[in-house]
């Protein structure tokens, strides 16, 4: 502090204001920066339109590398997205106690699933990753997952594994408890997004609740996906 | 192929369903249960209630054949980090207005029902009562269970 006040006496500056010259290469500066910056931001822009308008899903632009998470799979053993190689892989996050909305989105996705071109479907595979590991063993999994269709893989782990997994994807939950009930009758609030990752492991688009039921248009989306788009 | 033309021929029966209880001057439409693994303990009911009547109705609740307890749920969506969070509230009752039409569906407003007893499996048909204010005005309804919502 006592440095650079002295320094300032030492070197006073004569003019406040830069020289004219100067002053006018900063301007063009200034503006190269802006043009630079709006044609950043059109290209960028436009590179999202375009794949927004190939596809029926919300893109992500670019595409991010799918977050590799390490859970547990239904008949307990360790599982990781990278072991599905060659794969398109749906999946979402929720809970069995769900009522409402995850039986839909398994149901949405069982009728997706089941309308794929069977060539297609061997290349395709369904995950639910539960975020109520207390209530959710891979028991539990096992028995609610595939239910709705025999192919789909229910997935827990510990409260650690499954916070880094929801925060890779920006998924959201948490434990709403209903007061005078009893403690085991939680509920849990979730985003209710479903993912689609290519078989080159590029997190490619979001659905949300409601786009999951038309099931052609997600079938569209899959389709390219497993085409290389 | 047989059991897939009797589900729509039942699916078909289930949507024109229309109850109509002398003291209640309610329609109900297209009512459906969605089928569960055995391992839930919970599941939902939906359908279209529509009041006939002059005055306003609360559906406040039911019973269900299969289940201890059935209460009337709305679905709560909030925004965060830009991907809708979903959840769910019990609410004392669902009111209906003279004229309108409560539509309980996924995703939307329903009839949970909790602590099941037995898990009727696709095709068959649970017995559903239920519950009006003012009074205790009760209608019964038999309700297919779905894996599907009906479209």
């Amino acid at each position: 502090m006592n440095k650079s006040v002295s320094e300032l006496e030492e070197n006073p500056t004569p003019n406040n204001s830069p020289p004219a010259i100067g002053r006018r290469m900063l301007l063009a500066a200034f503006a190269l920066a802006v043009a630079l910056l709006v044609s950043f931001l059109f290209a960028r822009y436009t590179a999202y339109r375009t794949v927004q308008a190939k596809f029926y899903g919300q893109p992500l632009v670019p595409a991010k590398e799918a977050f590799d998470f390490h859970l547990v799979d239904q008949n307990g053993k360790a599982f990781q997205l990278s072991q599905l190689r060659g794969k398109a892989v749906l999946f979402s996050f929720g809970f069995t106690h769900c009522p409402n909305v995850c039986p839909t989105t398994l149901s949405d996705l069982a009728k997706i699933y089941r309308a794929l071109p069977e060539r297609d479907r061997a290349r395709v595979q369904v995950l639910f990753v539960s975020v109520d590991p207390r209530r959710d063993q891979p028991e539990t999994m096992k028995n609610y997952v595939p239910y709705f269709d025999d192919s789909f893989i229910g997935l827990t782990g510990t409260e650690d594994q499954i916070a880094e997994a929801a925060k890779a994807y920006g998924a959201y939950y948490e434990i709403v408890h209903d007061p005078g009930q009893n403690p085991d009758s939680y509920s849990v609030n979730h985003s209710a997004f479903t993912y689609l990752i290519s078989p080159d492991r590029k997190w490619k688009l979001l659905y949300n609740f409601d786009q999951l039921s038309d099931t052609n248009k997600v079938i569209r989306d899959i389709e390219q996906v497993l085409g290389g788009a | 192929m047989i059991i897939r033309i009797f589900l729509s021929l039942l699916y078909v029966s289930c949507a024109s369903l229309i109850a109509r209880a002398d003291s209640l001057p309610i329609k109900i439409e297209g009512a459906w249960v969605q089928a569960v693994p055995a391992v839930a303990d919970a599941t939902a009911a939906y359908m279209k209630i529509t009041n006939l009547g002059d005055a306003s109705l609360k559906l406040v609740g039911a019973s269900c054949s299969v289940a201890s307890r059935v209460e009337p749920m709305i679905t709560t969506r909030q925004e965060r980090n830009g991907q809708e969070i979903m959840g769910m509230e019990a609410v004392p009752d669902l009111e209906i207005v003279p004229g309108a039409t409560l539509e309980l569906k996924p995703g939307g407003d329903h009839l949970m029902i909790m602590g099941l007893t037995s898990h009727p499996s696709e095709g068959e048909r649970v017995k559903l009562t239920v519950r009006f204010a003012p009074g205790d005005q009760r209608l019964d309804l038999e309700v297919p269970v779905l894996r599907q919502e009906p479209k």
